[in-house]
């Protein structure tokens, strides 16, 4: 290697290969006198043009190139560096060159592909762009992949059913867990609960199965009534403090799991709710649990506080509740009357669809209320438009049961922020990405699952606290975390420029920016994704884009001038 | 021959890179001007990158990056809309903001890539050669040119801009958001005024010069002028240099 | 990032590579673990591939799945097999033998550079490709989409003259790289020690298995199923997202859609699609990008939308994209001399009966599981639900009926990409727990 690292100290010795594709470049320029024109340009020691740069044929030209001619940066001229680069810069690195010494320069996709009636323009084209990459080539530095070591532990927060799920994957999977519940009892949602749709199985006898398993671990390790109060690190290696009574824990972590799940809402001022006669569906569930229902005129009204304008949501769950209620009901009492009075019937997929329709076969009978026409509740009845009809009908009651959504917890807000992850509108946690990274934060090394998401039910929650234990396993399953060279830095000689304005860290999208302890702005490599935003931002031009330099795109808007 | 224009391209790598590619396969054509500058990310593109393509010659300059919402890196392309609204605001002052573009390509819109540069290009070659660009450029015309790059790159705009998303989109610690109208305002002052003390300080790198004589030169109120360089000084950019009769005469450090 | 291969001994196969079995197979390779990801299509990226934009942050699908598809191809733990499948397992959970028929693409990866030259000069013309609807017809030298993975052309050999009849060769000729290669025969591949299987076989239509007549599809030509106008509305579709009715080129002013064609419905899928509400809305949303005057009209039965921001999502649509949503039941369809579909409905609020006139009719037609499912659980000795979705149970969402074998995505049951990609690493997670020996 030591030889290697002299090399590419030394003056630059670039190497060009303008590559034919067939005739798919060549059938278009001269690539010859490109090449031949190539040769010219500073630093240029040595020119070529291959039928098929990829090719064994060619990798292997490019390779006695650099041995033969000593060469120290390479460009190739071809098809995209999109497809063909990966296999270019592994070419390079077998023969000893750092990789990203290599420079890409586009002339088929973006040149004799796209001016096939205009070649000779094409070939001007080709001449420039080769320039513009190898002024960008001689400004080429030897970069390393940055390595960091992994705690192979990981902290669920949360106990429901999500974060039991998630904990007990990953202590199957190897890694020591730590599971922080701040009830004095695990199991969230799951404690409250009768039956469970779409199973008809008590609840008690999920949660006690999960339970066992979790106490069963010798990975696995809970902490009740206790709560995380704080967070210092980065992915791999978080230093966590979690507060349980007057003790404080200290613990060394790789990977935070975040699964606190929801709050329930109570509905005050909505259809005359008051605890009693006018319940919401959990205290049905405790009814119902308790064999306390003696009521036989029921009445349910669906999107009670949600879908409206202070909270647009639909909370995914309480359809399902509504229908698994009122069969319970139902199937105990044939001769109870249930009335289920909603807007839009919530029940996708295919297990979930046919509980409407038994539901209808038993003589549950439903009836569509418009919003803006709300359901009226009065002491013994309630009345509601029936648009099918057009008429204002009645129906008595002894019990209405208000289905009301799954709401954020409110303390997610200082959670959010000691772990400098976002929040959305409604408080609930904030993915990376909405469709791809359902799992992850923007920051590395933090994974959200369960209904701390969204609202979602025990499915969805059980598959999701699989899901974030296999990203972070992702993480974990590793003793050292290699990341790409290419990222952003505060190099030592540039520091004096840096006045500690903080703007980088405004506009970093992934946290990796911080201040230390002395004021000083430390750019953490593991979570820099190179994408330069900080450095085109920068007040001082403090920050430097590895790979992507000022002065390796300014040396290439120079070559645009023909300089 | 007919007019050629150069233009040059940033491209994100994600996106409008990939569509350019696509155009490629698709065997889309579109004229031949356009040189390419791959970016990983559109929000890499320094303001004073695209001053520097107008300063070797481009007649015009073309950013591309990922629809909103959908860049690689989450929000590079906000920021990529904040320095080129900033970069636009510039040229105004110098009758050049026709000349660069800001366009969104997905990495599925070959045929719109072709397209975009098609139009780009003939519109450029409309406006005729940047009077920066060519091979006689206007002088007067390039001094201002490296007065706004000399002004945009300084630390108040680039803090101004760096900070724009989070001053005009959260809330500070009081629970104060300013409106996007404040900071505007805030915002073009500061364009206006950075211009001046740019011209001020390139006019100065020639020789000393008093208030007056600065004020005449770049058609400046002199009391402004004045204000300008008790903020210069203050930024240790310009000192007195010799005191002629009773006039100043300024310097740049 | 970069990833070690860890010192596991045992391996995972996926099957099928849409976007679920893509993130399985990326989970489990960036965990270290060695995967086979089998795929049948001669590309991967499945159904998403296809997707214009996609629900609920109308962001673009190939510029988000590209990365991925990208990321899969090149991961030193993932070993891609195309024009694939599993035709045999032994063994059970913890240590399977997989046995792999890999089927000819008679042109040799890695050598060619996706040039077109070979389908160029091919003169077999008219084979439709599936991947854009059938719309559009390609030669018998191929590839589904210019930036499909592999980027590796394929000669179809149910068409090609020279496989068929020996005669011709062209495209051997032309191809410059001489990446084609007529010998290649059809390949069992063995993979030992197989700690766990998943299965992503994913989505297929309902116009798949139904004529589906009785909404005038393939009766009357502005009658377009949900997909097809997908391929319709999408820039690199065939008609390059300029939306165009296919009868007389006209650009539709007015478009109907109707929900939850097929499914929800006893005579034939009695359950939920799930997305058709959401890609239904999204789809309206994008036609009506390209042209302000679109007036849509969705005919619904309920309005499902339980996913994050998915109710604003509507509520834009409503405000912002001129969007009407109709509570209706259908009653029939007809055209009128122009061809222009009538639509005949009672409205479920009002309980009238009424008669709407539209340019184009655009079908959410009901996704059933996989075609191949039926053949797939057989070999693999797995049990199917009643829609033949792979059977599974609410409280073990991602286990099918046999030990070791996961299954995630649309495989078992419809849903959309958050939840599938969801799915996925769960699934992931539980076949790493099992190659880890946990
Ligand atoms: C009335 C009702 C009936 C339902 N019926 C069904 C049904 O039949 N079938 C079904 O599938 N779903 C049903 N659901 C939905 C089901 O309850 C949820 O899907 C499930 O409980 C979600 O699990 P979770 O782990 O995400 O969250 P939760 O169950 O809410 O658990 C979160 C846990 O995190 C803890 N926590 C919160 N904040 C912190 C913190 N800062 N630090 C540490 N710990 C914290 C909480 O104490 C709690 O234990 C029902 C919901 C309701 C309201
Ligand atoms: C018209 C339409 C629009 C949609 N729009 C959206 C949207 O906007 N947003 C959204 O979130 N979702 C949308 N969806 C849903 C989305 O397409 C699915 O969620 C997603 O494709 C599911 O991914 P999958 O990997 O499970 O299945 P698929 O995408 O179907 O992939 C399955 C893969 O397995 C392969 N395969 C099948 N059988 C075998 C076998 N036996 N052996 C080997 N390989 C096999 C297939 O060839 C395919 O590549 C839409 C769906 C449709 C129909
Ligand atoms: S699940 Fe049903 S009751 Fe709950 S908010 Fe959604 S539509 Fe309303
Ligand atoms: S933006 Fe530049 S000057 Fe400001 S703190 Fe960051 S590195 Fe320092
Ligand atoms: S390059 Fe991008 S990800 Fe890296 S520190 Fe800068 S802003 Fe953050
Ligand atoms: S097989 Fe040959 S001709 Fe066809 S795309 Fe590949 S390299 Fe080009
Ligand atoms: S040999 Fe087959 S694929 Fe090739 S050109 Fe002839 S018909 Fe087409
Ligand atoms: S990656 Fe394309 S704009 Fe950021």
């Amino acid at each position: 290697m030591a030889k290697k690292e002299k090399k590419e100290e030394e003056e630059p010795r670039i190497g060009v290969f303008i590559c034919h594709c067939g005739s798919n470049i060549g059938g278009f320029i001269d690539c010859k006198e490109v090449a031949e024109r190539a040769k010219k340009l500073p630093h240029v020691v040595f020119t070529q043009d291959n039928l098929y740069t990829c090719s064994e044929t060619g990798l292997a030209a490019i390779k006695k190139g650099i041995r033969e001619h000593n060469l120290n940066r390479v460009v190739v001229a071809s098809c995209t560096p999109r497809t063909h680069e990966p296999l270019f810069r592994a070419c390079i690195e077998e023969e000893g060159l750092n990789p990203y010494l290599f420079n890409f320069v586009n002339i088929r996709d973006q040149d004799t592909w796209v001016h096939q009636k205009v070649p000779d323009k094409a070939f001007i084209k080709a001449n420039d762009v080769v320039r513009m990459g190898v002024a960008k080539a001689e400004k080429l530095e030897p970069l390393d992949k940055i390595i960091v070591d992994v705690t192979p532990t990981a902290l669920v927060i949360g106990g429901g059913v999500a974060g039991m799920t998630a904990a007990l994957n990953l202590s199957n999977q190897g890694f020591e867990t730590h599971l922080v519940e701040k009830d004095n009892r695990l199991g969230g949602r799951l404690n409250g609960l009768y039956k469970l749709f779409p199973k008809d199985q008590e609840s008690s006898e999920l949660l006690d199965a999960l339970k066992k398993k979790v106490e069963n671990n010798p990975r696995l390790k809970v902490y009740t009534s206790a709560t995380v109060k704080n967070i210092e690190g980065f992915v791999g290696n978080y230093e966590i403090e979690v507060e349980q009574g007057k003790n404080i824990i200290p613990l060394k972590i790789g990977c935070i799991i975040v699964a606190v799940g929801t709050s329930l809402f109570t509905p005050e001022g909505y259809y005359g709710y008051d605890g009693e006669k006018r319940i919401t569906q959990s205290q049905l569930e405790v009814k119902l649990k308790s064999g306390t229902l003696n009521e036989n005129e029921i009445v349910m009204i669906q999107c009670v506080g949600a879908r409206i304008e202070e909270r647009k949501y639909c909370s995914n769950v309480c359809c399902m509740t509504a229908l698994k209620n009122a069969l319970i009901i139902k199937e105990k009492n044939p001769n109870t009357h249930i009335t289920i009075l909603f807007r839009d019937l919530y029940t996708p997929g295919s297990y979930y669809e046919e509980y409407y329709r038994k539901a209808r076969e038993k003589g549950i009978v439903f009836i569509y209320y418009n919003p803006e026409k709300a359901p009226k509740v009065e002491k013994d009845t309630i009345k509601v438009f029936n648009e099918y009809i057009g008429e204002e009908i009645s129906i008595p009651y002894d019990l209405l049961v208000l289905s009301v959504p799954l709401v954020a917890n409110a303390e997610n807000k200082a959670l959010a922020q000691m772990l400098k992850v976002p929040l959305e509108e409604n408080g609930f946690f904030l993915e990376a990405h909405v469709k791809l990274r359902p799992m992850d934060f923007a920051t590395d090394g933090v994974y959200l699952s369960g209904s701390a998401k969204w609202p979602v039910d025990i499915t969805e929650s059980i598959t999701q606290g699989y899901a974030a234990a296999s990203r972070a396993s992702t993480i974990l399953s590793h003793n050292t975390l290699e990341v790409e060279g290419a990222t952003s830095s505060l190099p030592e000689y540039n520091k004096a420029l840096c006045t500690g304005c903080e703007v980088c860290i405004t506009v970093c999208p992934y946290k990796a920016i911080s201040k230390n302890e002395d004021d000083e702005i430390v750019i953490t490599q593991v979570l820099c994704k190179g994408c330069g935003v900080c450095g085109a931002t920068c007040s001082n031009h403090a920050i430097v884009i590895r790979h992507f330099t000022d002065e390796q795109i300014m040396a290439e808007i120079d070559a645009f001038g023909g300089k | 021959m007919s007019f050629e224009p150069k233009i040059l391209g940033f491209l994100c790598n994600w996106c409008s890179y990939a569509g350019a590619d696509l155009a490629g396969v698709s065997r889309v054509q579109y004229p031949p001007n356009i040189r390419v500058i791959r970016v990983m990310c559109s929000g890499r593109v320094d303001p004073a990158f695209i001053f520097k393509g107008f300063e070797v010659g481009a007649d015009g300059v073309i950013v591309m990056g990922c629809h909103i919402g959908d860049c690689h890196y989450l929000e590079g392309n906000y920021e990529a809309e904040k320095k080129f609204a900033m970069v636009q605001k510039f040229l105004k002052l110098i009758g050049m903001d026709n000349r660069i573009r800001l366009e969104w390509v997905s990495a599925s819109e070959g045929a719109r890539y072709g397209a975009v540069v098609t139009e780009f290009t003939e519109h450029i070659k409309s406006l005729g050669p940047a009077p920066t660009g060519s091979d006689n450029p206007d002088q007067t015309m390039l001094t201002k040119l490296k007065a706004i790059k000399v002004a945009a790159s300084g630390e108040r705009m680039r803090e101004l801009v760096g900070r724009q998303r989070k001053i005009t989109e959260e809330e500070n610690v009081y629970g104060e958001k300013t409106d996007m109208e404040t900071f505007l305002k805030i915002f073009n002052s500061a364009i206006v005024e950075e211009f001046e003390r740019a011209q001020i300080l390139i006019s100065l790198g020639e020789d000393r010069k008093s208030v007056k004589a600065l004020a005449v030169e770049l058609q400046i109120d002199p009391s402004i002028v004045l204000g300008h360089m008790t903020i210069l000084k203050a930024r240790g950019q310009v000192d007195f240099g010799e005191i002629v009769g009773i006039t100043p005469m300024f310097q740049r450090i | 990032m970069v990833r070690k291969l860890g010192d596991n001994s045992k391996s995972v196969v996926v099957i099928g590579a849409g976007i679920a079995g893509i993130q399985a197979a990326l989970d489990l390779g960036d965990m270290g673990i060695k995967v086979y990801l089998v795929e049948k299509e001669p590309c991967i990226g499945g159904r998403m591939a296809q997707l214009d934009k996609t629900f609920p942050t109308l962001d673009c699908s190939i510029c988000i799945l590209a990365p991925k598809l990208s990321e899969c191809y090149r991961h030193p733990n993932i070993t891609l097999y195309t024009l694939a499948e599993v035709q045999k397992i032994e063994g059970s959970a913890g240590n399977f033998t997989v046995e792999v028929l890999k089927h000819p693409r008679y042109v040799k990866e890695g050598v060619c550079t996706n040039c077109g030259d070979c389908g160029s000069i091919c003169p077999v013309r008219g084979v439709p490709n599936f991947f854009d609807a059938d719309l559009v017809t390609q030669s018998a030298a191929q590839i589904a989409f210019p930036a499909a993975v592999p980027p590796v052309y394929r000669i179809n050999p149910d068409v090609c003259l020279y496989l068929n009849y020996g005669i011709c060769g062209l495209c051997y000729q032309n191809c410059g790289a001489d990446a084609i290669d007529f010998t290649q025969k059809e390949e069992v591949i063995p993979v030992e020690n197989v700690g766990a299987i998943i299965v992503a076989t994913g989505v297929d239509l309902a116009e798949n298995i139904h004529t589906l007549n009785v909404y005038g599809y393939q009766k009357y030509d502005n009658v377009v199923t949900a997909m097809e106008f997908e391929r319709l509305i999408c820039a690199s579709g065939p008609q390059q997202g300029h939306l165009k009715t296919l009868t007389d080129g006209r650009t539709p002013k007015k478009i109907a859609f109707l929900q939850c064609i097929d499914s929800r419905n006893d005579r034939t899928q009695d359950y939920c699609s799930s997305v058709c509400c959401m890609y239904t809305t999204k789809e309206a949303m994008v036609a009506y990008e390209h042209d302000n005057e679109l007036e849509s009209y969705v005919f619904y039965i309920d309005l499902r939308a339980g996913g994050k921001g998915f109710q604003k999502f509507l509520l834009r649509g409503a405000e912002e994209y001129n969007i009407k949503y109709i509570k209706s039941k259908i009653s029939h369809i007809e055209v009128d001399e122009n061809q222009s579909p009538i639509i005949t409905y009672e409205n479920l609020e009002s309980a009238e009966i009424k008669q709407m006139r539209f340019d184009l009719v655009v079908l959410a037609t009901c996704i059933i599981p996989s075609l191949s499912n039926e053949k797939i659980a057989k070999i693999l000795g797995i049990d199917l639900d009643k829609n033949r979705f792979i059977k599974t149970d609410p409280f073990f969402p991602i286990e099918s009926s046999v030990p070791g074998i996961y299954t995630c995505g649309c495989a078992r049951e419809p849903m959309d990409i958050p939840r599938s990609v969801a799915e996925a690493s769960g699934a992931a997670a539980r076949a790493a727990e099992l190659v880890k020996g946990g």
